[in-house]
């Protein structure tokens, strides 16, 4: 008996070891294949979970409706605000931007941004003096006007002023311009969200929210604020509140840096113009 | 799908996605109010309190987000390279979904624009993620060569 093995048998083992060599790498690949898949998987997840916490950071960020300096809706706060702006405005009709009787003789535009703070101060200052004496009493009508200045964002401002605006569709712009007042928050705190206007819209004593939510569509109120922003920049005024005032129909004169506290400034013009 | 037309689609789906983010970012910052089917909620949206993002158009993240993924896919196809695509897709679309709520729910109104862009994000993360799972092609297998015999093994036995 030879040790030596014959060819064929020696060729039989070459080729156990070759498939058996195959075999190992077969494994060997899949295992990499398997462990490839996954890292990738974990990848993956990764970057999905990572994702995730900034966009939740962002929601809580851009505010999930909470408003901030600005009391909540139907807090005692609001629901004072509210009695207060019905009682002033209860029997003055309104058409659109307009407050007072359509045949007055006498129009003053008021020019203001609703984040304003100055202009919160001339309207629960000085205004409901004006109104009292000379709107209710269908001598004067007031126009109100948007300008931006103390609202940061192009964007917040246009929003805000639309959906004011679009309460004049139901002729209740005044009610919802005197809320947002009497409501301010902190200037520059970011209060002014989605829900803290939906909040306003929904203290509106009979406003259609549906109706008002359709309105802030069209595209008639956002060309509004900027013809009115063409119109502050021809009159040439540089903050808010500022005014214009004359006889209706007629040429308007420039009324800057009124008392903020009374209507002062307002009645001598305001007298001289109905005795004229 | 083979691996060619894998990327040939995504990079078409982000050139147009290029396209409706360079849009709405033109008119973000002209003022003009966009071409939109929807009466004014397009003008509505562009012009909402979530139109910036940390005083950043949204429309601009949108737009550097298409020409990262453009990017990463338009790179020579490597593992990273497909990481990349897979990243700012997924961001693209987390970031899509936030802004498709915030028009469901905060602003009550679609822009067709947006919406477009979501969509195209969309198809854009399931094929980015699905190309990354698949991973390197196959490696070529050279078809099995017989071991020489005869003369070339009487060669080497004689030298």
């Amino acid at each position: 008996m030879s040790p030596v093995e014959d060819p064929e048998s020696d060729l039989t083992r070459k080729q156990r070891r070759e498939q058996a060599r195959a075999q190992r790498k077969a494994v060997e690949e899949a295992s990499a294949t398997q462990s490839a898949q996954r890292k990738r998987l974990i990848q993956l997840g990764g970057i999905a979970g990572v994702v995730v916490v900034i966009i939740a950071i962002i929601l809580v960020a851009t505010g999930s409706g909470g408003s901030k300096g600005a009391p909540a809706p139907k807090s005692p706060a609001a629901n004072a605000a509210a009695a207060s702006v019905i009682s002033l405005l209860q029997g003055i009709p309104q058409n659109g931007i307009t407050l007072g009787n359509a045949s007055a003789p006498v129009t003053i535009q008021y020019f203001g941004d609703l984040e304003c703070p100055i202009c919160k101060q001339f309207t629960l200052g000085a205004l409901p003096s004006v109104i009292q004496k000379y709107v209710r009493t269908g001598k004067v009508k007031i126009e109100y006007r948007s300008m931006q200045t103390a609202t940061r964002e192009r964007e917040t401002f246009q929003t805000q002023q639309v959906a004011a605006l679009a309460a004049g569709k139901q002729n209740l712009m005044w009610h919802y311009i005197e809320l947002f007042y009497h409501e301010q928050g902190e200037e520059g705190s970011g209060y002014v969200t989605e829900s803290y206007l939906q909040g306003l819209a929904a203290q509106v004593p009979g406003l259609s929210l549906s109706n008002w939510s359709s309105a802030r569509n069209d595209p008639a109120y956002a060309n509004q604020v900027i013809s009115d922003a063409q119109a502050a920049n021809q009159s040439g005024f540089t903050g808010t509140p500022s005014f214009l005032i004359g006889k209706t129909g007629g040429s308007m004169q420039k009324l800057e840096n009124p008392s903020l506290t009374d209507a002062s400034s307002f009645e001598p013009v305001i007298e001289k113009l109905l005795k004229g | 799908m083979s691996r060619r037309a894998l990327r040939i689609t995504m990079i078409v789906l982000a050139t147009v996605g290029l396209g409706v983010a360079s849009y709405l970012t033109y008119v973000h910052y002209s003022g003009s109010p966009p071409v939109c089917t929807a009466g004014g909620s397009c003008l509505k949206v562009q012009t909402s309190i979530y139109s910036k993002l940390a005083g950043v158009p949204v429309a601009l993240m949108g737009l550097i987000g298409y020409i990262a993924i453009l990017a990463s896919l338009l790179a020579p196809e490597n593992e990273t390279s497909r990481f990349a695509t897979l990243a700012f897709a997924i961001a693209g679309f987390g970031f899509s979904a936030y802004l498709t709520y915030r028009e469901l729910f905060s602003i009550h109104a679609v822009c067709e624009w947006c919406a477009s862009s979501a969509a195209i994000m969309t198809i854009l993360m399931l094929l980015a993620v699905w190309r990354f799972l698949r991973g390197e092609a196959p490696p070529y297998e050279s078809p099995h060569v017989k071991p020489a015999e005869g003369p070339q093994a009487a060669h080497v036995s004689a030298s």
